[in-house]
């Protein structure tokens, strides 16, 4: 089971560089999800890892041997992709026993008559039959094993595809947006089993998705992508409560953290033209960054900034309020600024164009340069706000 | 034209309590399809079943008008005519042989095509030349390269120490050469043909098999050919049926000689036709090579529905 290094990785076609200078070590056992939005690399990294796309800088290393020339089959990995490029014209069965049938293979059985008699023969040989029963069984397929892909739901291709990458035991699954085609009800369901695959196997995954919700609810380590660069690399935890950067901290979370532009000086934070509080230690010339739920709905009045519910969203188990801050004169009621977002638990019963104000605890606070948009290295300890 | 009818019955109140708008619509498909259909039964189907009811009779050329039903004679006289069954017998193996080496040959060229390298647009144009060039011109021109004094083709063959060849008259070699010319007037269209079809192969597929373990024949074998498969067996069925009937080519170049070797039904058809003016005799071979056609379409339709029936499983 390889422990993989990704060594000063870039990728180029033509002029144009989609991935320069990636640095990154995934340990083995890991669940490693590349999230980023569309456009972001992390599918071409995907396929350089596979084999099926060639490396244009930097080494590339399973247990410390380089592979960069190796085939796919070399490394001994499993692809699944996200149009599950199923076989057609073979049944299920036939589906999930190519791998093992085309590692029984011999270079003389590509002989016309050979070929269709040795293929017919090695479906039937007991360990390939029994190995691609078990694992139909394994992922709920016995009963559709004749049937072909084209007769199969989604979900049911989906579990085709994730039965053909495990029936030969790879050290290394690659999933492409695996999901991306699914409903989301099935979604759900579909994440649930992966994870427990995972759980089972005990194998490296690296998954690539640019849904967070999938990154979040399964990886072990996240990897956040944009432009061909690395944003973040961390356990969801970090990467949810302490983004590197702002484009972390708008890409992970929905909504997304809360970035208020805001002027700090002498214990003060102020919005322009906008209300201002005190706030200890806030950093110079930076934003304010603050999750929606960190963020306390109180009565008109008793918080520093005062609010107006613009938007309700309501989420069953939770309400997402989209308020407008507003202004400390009569005559400009609302700031152009982004609605700030506030989750609140269950029902709370607020109609949009009420007024209220909002408070927050300084730890929760996190504080970005206006420049460059990373982040400030935050203190801890300090007392909860007015 | 159908539109301005459409408007013209909204002005007219009258017109459209008359006859309604909903029959109108009911009406379109039908103006859409008569033109086609017209032209189908003037110059399809009429002359189809006038040749199936000449070959019945014992009409002949030279007094058309003068016939008289005269019921199997016609096939009677054609079983019973060794030279009839020569005739079929090259028709056959000329339409097997132009499939099997045109299909080939076309599809290893889309095979090469398929893949980038410079000056792949270049090279696709140069070999379609082949389909593009009118029949007759290049029938001619192959004339002079199979000429056996001053030939380009004995130039080469002389050049590398071999005897002349004759290409065109002698019984061996006749039927060869011009199934060389049919490759190579054939192997362009199905290259052009097969190389879309190629590129419609998803590249995924042909990965998660690479992933998969297997070598680049087992891909094709595995993934390309079962998703060409169809359009093959279209190229093939189009490739026999324009094999059993090909004349120019033919007629061209060796006029059916030497000693019937390369007379195939159609040519024969044409010398009973127009050098014995026996034009029932000659619907008789017409009909039979409308069977043949018609047996390879059925073959085709077979194999169509056998695809469909195991994809629905």
């Amino acid at each position: 089971m390889p422990h993989i290094e990704l060594d000063h990785i870039g990728k180029s076609f033509g002029t144009t560089n989609v991935i320069r200078d990636f640095n990154a070590s995934i340990a083995d056992g890991e669940f490693l999800v590349l999230l980023g939005p569309s456009g972001c690399g992390k599918s071409t990294l995907l396929r350089m890892i596979a084999g099926l796309g060639d490396i244009t800088r930097g080494i590339l290393s399973f247990d410390g041997r380089r592979v960069n020339e190796w085939t796919p089959s070399q490394r001994g990995v499993a692809f699944v992709f996200q149009s599950y490029a199923l076989y057609p014209h073979m049944t299920v069965r036939e589906n999930i026993a190519f791998p093992l049938v085309m590692d029984a293979f011999r270079k003389w059985y590509h002989i016309p008559v050979v070929n269709t008699v040795m293929r017919w023969k090695l479906m039937r040989r007991p360990d390939i039959a029994e190995r691609t029963a078990r694992i139909a069984e394994q992922l709920e397929l016995t009963s559709l094993l004749d049937r072909r892909p084209a007769n199969l739901s989604g979900g049911q291709r989906q579990r085709v595809a994730l039965a053909r990458s495990l029936v030969r035991d790879p050290s290394l699954y690659l999933l492409d947006e695996p999901l991306s085609n699914l409903d989301a009800k099935l979604r759900t369901q579909m994440r649930a089993e992966i994870s427990t695959l995972h759980n089972r196997v005990r194998k490296t995954f690296i998954y690539v998705t640019h849904d967070q919700v999938e990154a979040m609810t399964m990886a072990t380590k996240i990897i956040v992508m944009n432009k061909g660069e690395i944003q973040q690399i961390g356990t969801p935890d970090q990467i949810y409560s302490d983004p590197a950067n702002t484009f972390v901290a708008r890409f992970v979370g929905a909504p997304p953290m809360n970035l208020l532009d805001v002027t700090t000086g002498r214990g003060m934070v102020s919005i322009a033209n906008g209300p201002s509080w005190r706030h200890e230690a806030a950093p110079d010339n930076a934003l304010m960054g603050i999750r929606p739920e960190n963020l306390v709905l109180n009565p008109e009045g008793d918080g520093p900034i005062p609010v107006e519910v613009s938007v309700v969203e309501r989420l069953g188990a939770e309400t997402i309020l989209g308020c407008r801050i507003l202004s400390e004169r009569r005559d400009e009621r609302f700031l152009d600024t982004d609605l700030v977002f506030v989750r609140v638990q269950g029902n709370p019963g607020i109609a949009t164009g009420t007024r209220h104000a909002l408070s927050y605890a300084a730890k929760d606070v996190r504080w970005f340069d206006r420049g460059t948009g990373a982040a400030i290295p935050h203190a801890t300890a300090l007392p909860n706000c007015a | 034209m159908t539109e301005i009818l459409l408007r013209a019955d909204a002005k007219t109140p009258v017109a459209r309590s008359a006859l309604g708008g909903i029959k109108w619509r009911g009406l379109l498909p039908y103006v859409f399809i008569v033109p086609p259909v017209l032209y189908l039964a003037v110059f399809m189907f009429y002359p189809l079943g006038r040749q199936i009811w000449l070959s019945f009779t014992n009409t002949r050329l030279m007094n058309p008008n003068r016939s008289e039903f005269t019921g199997l004679n016609n096939y009677e006289r054609l079983f019973a005519d060794p030279e009839f069954y020569m005739a079929l017998q090259v028709t056959v193996i000329y339409s097997a042989l132009a499939v099997i080496l045109g299909v080939t040959v076309g599809m290893i060229a889309a095979l090469a095509l398929n893949r980038p390298f410079p000056g792949r647009a270049i090279v696709r144009a140069v070999l379609l030349f082949g389909w593009a060039c009118p029949n007759v011109a290049a029938s001619l021109v192959w004339l002079w390269m199979f000429n056996e004094r001053s030939g380009v083709l004995n130039t080469i063959v002389t050049g590398i120490g071999l005897d002349r060849v004759a290409w065109l008259t002698t019984t061996q070699m006749a039927l060869p050469s011009i199934l060389l010319v049919t490759v190579w007037q054939v192997a362009p269209f199905v290259m052009l043909v097969m190389l879309a079809a190629l590129q419609s192969v998803p590249e995924e597929v042909k990965e998660a098999a690479r992933v998969d373990n297997a070598d680049s024949l087992s891909v094709f074998r595995a993934v390309t050919l079962p998703h060409v498969m169809p359009t093959l067996q279209l190229v093939s069925l189009l490739v026999a049926v324009w094999s059993i009937r090909r004349f120019d080519i033919i007629y061209l170049l060796t006029g059916g000689g030497p000693i019937g070797s390369t007379s195939t039904l159609i040519v024969k058809l044409r010398q009973v036709a127009f050098e014995n003016y026996d034009l029932g005799l000659a619907s008789a071979y017409g009909v039979i090579g409308l069977i043949l056609a018609l047996t390879v379409a059925v073959i085709h339709a077979l194999f169509t529905r056998h695809r469909l029936k195991r994809s629905q499983q």
